[in-house]
């Protein structure tokens, strides 16, 4: 967001129809977007938002750029960045913690799910969750489940696998860092995983109904869980993320 | 960051809590952009002068921080919204001088220099090679960086000012070799008389956030001027490599080991941009001197219009820093028969939608903010073409 013209320096208000919080006041609240965009002088705008006393309480932001961390300190607004922004939603309630540089978003659980992308001769394997699971019936999926209490990912994902598939000599190729993805009031921590298997012979349990054999490109053919499509780019991309 | 004792003294406030202010936008910025340390900087040249971009806020802004601090190496400022001897005929209102007037009380209290001026470099405060600096209007950024060889990042105004106080910059960007090399070459094997400007404006747009090498035809000192402060305006990039200037890393030759783009700029390319640029024919204001002319451009056109008599079709503003104006008072005199010599300020920052509706300018970089911040129509013509359109 941009602060120069983006929103009204007299009351607050967002002017910008680029943003998605146009209409709404950032007065007393705790303003989180991505990063700021726009002129040098957009630091101007948000000191003039605190003289008029309808600045924002705390910044949160992915990536701070200079002239949003410009604002914050010309106008004394706590700020912390390096926070996944997509994890927040309008209305959470948020404690900022500007000193350590945390944020704890409060009402939101977080579980950690396994995500195993099985892989065999170029093809991928996605599952369609089937109706009897609690969450995402009839979407597309990789092999997931829940980490269980004193359970390493790691071997949650083996678990999986064998449950889901009946693969028991799946052979670890990657693994790459979790990804957040906010759903109602939880927050699903996944931990993809990238294996090897010999055959395409899969034997599926009651949580799926169909499974298919893709080529990665053609995930976007298909109603996914969200978030499979970073996952599975993240997984299979050459360089590291 | 790692800081000094001292400098963890000015972050603690110790020393009050204007340089505590400065001190913490140099380390969060410095954590922004992963620096390691802050380093001195010889000068500094701090924006967001005129009323018109900074506001009630900023004057504010100035007159808090401006208690009790001190600029602790030598600073100037950016142009004002008017000329602080001649607002009245400019057609400047009493109130907007009233608020120039409080940030320019600002400024002196904090002891910066009242050299108001995009060319600090024209009006007695040249860097040299190597020098480390804190400047923010982004012509003289590309200035300093690629014709002499000092290294600035394009800093906002606040971090300027901070720069200022504490006489300190964080070390990243155009501060470090690295940073310093070209990406994409820009070839520009002819550009034709007058277009100067509209090559910087192209190559601009072709650099996007690269360094670029632009090789081609040679510039004069002026060119280089007019090209930078069109290049730095359509692109986001402080910095270009060339012949003949001394920027680039290297003492002998150029590196182009991370050249990824070769583009050519056709003098057919840039008769075509200036055909796009050439707006109207009626004008409002004649305005040149965007960045403000040096003596060269001034001896220039006062030759050309020595013999020549006004139009009077229209307004002319000849723009200029208050240093040069004071240096050849005799051109000044040719040139006031056709309009007004104006110090301090120039088209870009002075409330010009107040006075004008339809602007024509001989810059590129005055191209990219008449429409947006001036509200203008504006009108390329090269310089010889303004002249002889005033004169007759």
């Amino acid at each position: 967001m941009s602060f120069l013209g983006g929103v009204d320096t007299s009351n607050g208000v967002v002017l910008d129809p680029e943003c998605s919080l146009i209409g709404e006041s950032v007065r007393g609240r705790i303003l989180c977007f991505p990063f700021g965009i726009g002129s040098t002088v957009g630091s101007y705008a948000m000191y003039q938002l605190k003289l008029n006393k309808v600045a924002p309480r705390a910044i949160i932001n992915r990536s701070a750029e200079a002239i949003v961390a410009t604002g914050a300190i010309m106008s004394e607004i706590p700020m912390v960045d390096n926070v996944d922004t997509s994890l927040i939603k309008s209305g959470d309630r948020v404690v900022v913690d500007a000193a350590n540089g945390t944020v704890e978003i409060r009402d939101v659980t977080e579980r950690h799910v396994v995500t195993s992308i099985l892989r065999n001769r170029g093809r991928v394997l996605i599952l369609k969750r089937s109706d009897k699971v609690g969450s995402y019936r009839g979407s597309w999926a990789g092999v997931s489940g829940f980490v269980e209490k004193d359970e390493g990912d790691e071997e949650a994902a083996r678990r999986e696998i064998v449950e889901e598939t009946r693969f028991t000599n799946a052979r670890l190729s990657r693994r790459v860092p979790a990804r957040g993805f906010r759903h109602n009031d939880s927050v699903w921590t996944v931990h993809p995983f990238l294996f090897d298997v010999s055959s395409r012979d899969v034997s599926i349990d009651w949580e799926h109904e169909a499974y298919a054999w893709i080529l990665p490109g053609e995930l976007k053919d298909y109603t996914t869980v969200p978030g499979l499509g970073a996952v599975m780019n993240d997984l299979l991309s050459r360089t590291s993320p | 960051m790692h800081l000094t004792k001292d400098e963890e003294h000015v972050l603690a406030g110790e020393e009050g809590a204007a340089r505590q202010k400065a001190m913490e936008l140099l380390v969060s910025l410095g954590d922004i952009y992963g620096a390691e340390r802050l380093i001195p900087v010889k000068s500094a040249q701090v924006s967001g002068a005129s009323f018109k971009t900074i506001g009630d806020a900023g004057i504010q802004w100035l007159e808090d921080m401006s208690e009790g601090t001190r600029a602790s190496v030598p600073s100037m400022v950016n142009p004002l919204g008017l000329d602080m001897r001649r607002w009245r005929s400019m057609g400047v209102s009493p109130d907007f001088h009233g608020k120039q007037a409080r940030i320019v009380a600002a400024y002196r209290s904090m002891g910066l220099l009242p050299v108001y001026s995009c060319t600090p470099y024209l009006a007695g405060y040249r860097p040299r090679r190597g020098q480390h600096l804190a400047w923010a209007e982004s012509s003289a950024t590309v200035f300093a960086n690629s014709y002499i060889g000092a290294r600035t990042n394009r800093e906002g105004g606040p971090s300027a000012l901070a720069s200022a106080i504490i006489g300190k910059s964080p070390e990243y960007g155009l501060h470090l070799d690295e940073n310093r090399l070209p990406k994409v070459e820009v070839n520009l094997p002819s550009v034709p008389e007058g277009l100067v400007p509209l090559a910087g404006y192209t190559a601009g747009k072709v650099a996007g956030n690269r360094i670029p090498l632009i090789s081609g035809q040679a510039f004069a000192e002026d060119e280089h001027k007019s090209f930078g402060a069109a290049m730095a305006a359509t692109g986001a990039v402080s910095m270009y490599v060339s012949k003949g200037t001394v920027g680039h890393v290297r003492s002998r030759g150029i590196d182009r080991s991370m050249i990824e783009e070769r583009v050519t700029i056709s003098s057919r390319d840039l008769r075509r941009c200036a055909e796009e640029l050439s707006g109207d024919d009626e004008w409002d204001l004649v305005a040149i001197g965007c960045p403000h002319s040096s003596t060269r451009e001034l001896a220039h056109m006062a030759r050309k219009l020595k013999n020549r008599r006004p139009r009077r079709n229209c307004d002319v503003w000849f723009c200029t820093s208050r240093m040069v104006h004071s240096r050849c008072p005799q051109h000044i005199a040719t040139l006031r028969r056709f309009g007004k010599v104006l110090c301090d300020t120039c088209m870009v920052v002075a409330p010009i939608e107040e006075m004008y509706a339809r602007t024509a300018t001989n810059s590129g970089k005055a191209m990219v903010y008449l429409p947006t911040l001036g509200r203008q129509t504006a009108s390329f013509r090269t310089t010889d073409q303004l002249l002889e359109a005033i004169s007759r």
